[in-house]
């Protein structure tokens, strides 16, 4: 089994950095299909993270590709999917939330993750994995966070609205997304598998640092906490944009391996997390990496690298992997994980 | 306080239902409705937009702003019209093809809004050619698009491309936008202008359009 990443996790120090990009939707490019394809398809998704594991070799996997649409769709929400050869990444219109904001929030439907929308499926992907690459590298289910999940559930604009006007309503959305998450996060963890959690709405790009540690940092803790009395010791957050502001609270959520985006202040994460003894993974720009050189890109790398200062817990990542992205430009970047010496 | 003042205070604020009964007030005693607009709306809506550019506003406090704004605008419009008030101009805005995301664009919208433009919003999910078929039937000056995803971003390329194609490049400036944009990328692309947030967007515009700031 690859330790590297759980090495990291405890800081004890790797070999190396780990290397773990970003791929969700770039799944797909690997077996020549689209997102709305290879997400709908057991075999076609299983096969998908085979390629990504074989020609990326990153120090973990994670089962997902629209990875905030899952349970919002298993609770009743239209999934867009897009056909023929289009590759636009699946998504959830605001127009298409399930909850409007006058009714009550036990009346939405608590979905099974063995029989509701694509939940089994991408439990069966999960499977498949655990089987073939479960003993050589760590497998990760993804799934959304409560913030983000709720978001979908009413409309990611009407939610921000409903914060001011109906604190309560959002707390009780909160509430019943956080249950859906820990009960498909469960299942992951039966099948032998770690999770993630993706919660990008909630960015301080978006929700104030107040609102955050308001409603949305004690729902979180419960879900990381949840998972960690399932048998997941170390419970990754992933919050996009400059999470600088709210890191105090992003490490109070108890998550290991927090993210720490292009935009954030790598110093300042540096300083926090090596004081908490957390790992965090900290991001390539992704914007470039279809108009960049692989030459551009081993360097910019190099030097993301020396801002780690050799701290045992950082992880090498991106922002995530635009479909079509060369193989070449994952490469160098993982080479220079590879040649970078720690101090 | 200046009533006007007052105004831009409560729309500053969110107050919905106390900014519709001011604004209708003002109408009442003989207050123009441009004066409304100008010394009421645009000027909480400038102070919204310093907030925010301050990290003293959020996401949640600024469309409690603009339904505020939203409010007293529809009970201008008949006046503003009757006054034969113009918009500043005319902007397009949309999300480019593939992105289901409209946060961003809507904030913008907002804080243009705020500052007197018209805005036609053709929202998600926009293709190149929903944006052509609108340039030709609104006859903006500025055309604004919005993407949230690396992989969604560049259908800005493609949709300035056809734009170049369908003989309207000349006819639009183009300001792009979104959390994975850049100005490097805007360059890149043969955009006009680039915009890191929803403040700097109506600085920009205004920029494009030679207007003072």
């Amino acid at each position: 089994m690859n330790k590297r990443l759980e090495q990291a996790l405890t800081c004890e120090g790797s070999d190396r950095v780990p290397f773990l990009p970003a791929i969700y939707e770039h799944k797909a490019w690997f077996v020549g299909e689209t997102p709305s394809r290879v997400c709908r398809d057991v075999g076609l998704f299983t096969t998908a993270v085979f390629a990504e594991y074989e020609r990326v070799q990153p120090d973990a996997l994670t089962v997902g590709i629209d990875v905030y649409n899952v349970e919002a769709e298993a609770v009743g929400c239209r999934v867009t999917y897009y056909g023929g050869d289009d590759t636009s990444i699946p998504a959830i219109a605001p127009e298409d939330a399930v909850f409007q904001g006058s009714e009550d929030v036990a009346s939405l439907r608590m979905p099974d993750p063995r029989r509701d929308g694509r939940m089994p499926l991408t439990l069966e992907v999960a499977r498949n994995v655990m089987k073939v690459l479960g003993r050589e590298v760590p497998i990760r289910g993804a799934v959304s966070g409560p913030f983000s999940m709720a978001a979908h559930l009413v409309g990611p604009e009407h939610l921000f609205m409903l914060t001011v006007t109906h604190p309560h309503l959002v707390k009780d959305l909160i509430a019943f997304s956080a249950e859906v998450i820990k009960r498909y996060g469960r299942a992951f963890i039966d099948l032998g598998c770690s999770v993630v959690i993706f919660d990008s709405q909630a960015s301080p790009e978006l929700l104030s640092p107040q609102m955050y540690r308001d409603i949305v940092l004690a729902p979180t803790q419960g879900v990381v906490r949840y998972f960690q009395q399932c048998g997941v010791p170390h419970v990754p957050l992933i919050i996009g944009g400059n999470t600088t502001k709210i890191l105090d609270s992003y490490l109070e959520t108890e998550a290991n391996n927090i993210l720490c985006d292009a935009k954030a202040d790598a110093g300042q994460f540096l300083e926090k997390c090596s004081k908490a003894r957390r790992a965090f993974r900290r991001n390539l720009d992704s914007a470039d990496f279809l108009q960049t050189t692989p030459e551009e890109l081993h360097r910019h790398t190099l030097k993301s690298l020396e801002e780690s200062q050799g701290y045992a817990g950082f992880i090498l990542g991106t922002g995530v992997v635009p479909y079509g992205t060369p193989l070449a430009q994952l490469t160098a970047i993982r080479e220079a994980t590879r040649e970078y010496q720690r101090g | 306080m200046n009533e006007l003042h007052e105004l831009a205070h409560l729309v500053e604020q969110g107050q919905t239902q106390r900014v519709a009964t001011l604004t209708q007030q003002l109408l009442d005693k003989g207050v123009g409705s441009p004066t409304i607009l100008n010394e009421g709306l645009i000027a909480g809506m400038t102070v919204v937009g310093e907030k925010m550019r301050g990290g003293e506003m959020y996401l949640p406090e600024v469309l409690q702003a603009a339904s505020a704004m939203h409010a007293s605008l529809n009970i201008l419009k008949p006046h503003l019209i009757k006054a034969g008030a113009k918009p500043v101009s005319k902007i397009l805005m949309g999300t480019v093809k593939g992105d289901m995301h409209d946060i961003g664009k809507n904030l913008v919208g907002i804080m243009l809004q705020g500052a007197g433009f018209e805005i036609v919003d053709l929202g998600l999910n926009v293709s190149p050619q929903k944006f052509i078929e609108a340039i030709n039937t609104h006859g903006p000056s500025i055309v604004g698009m919005s993407a949230m995803l690396t992989t969604t971003m560049l259908n800005m390329k493609t949709t300035i491309e056809a734009i170049a194609a369908a003989g309207l490049r000349t006819k639009v400036k183009v300001i792009v936008g979104g959390a994975p944009v850049s100005q490097k990328f805007s360059d890149e692309i043969g955009a006009d202008g680039y915009a890191r947030d929803a403040v700097l967007a109506v600085d920009k515009v205004k920029q494009l359009l030679g207007l003072a700031a």
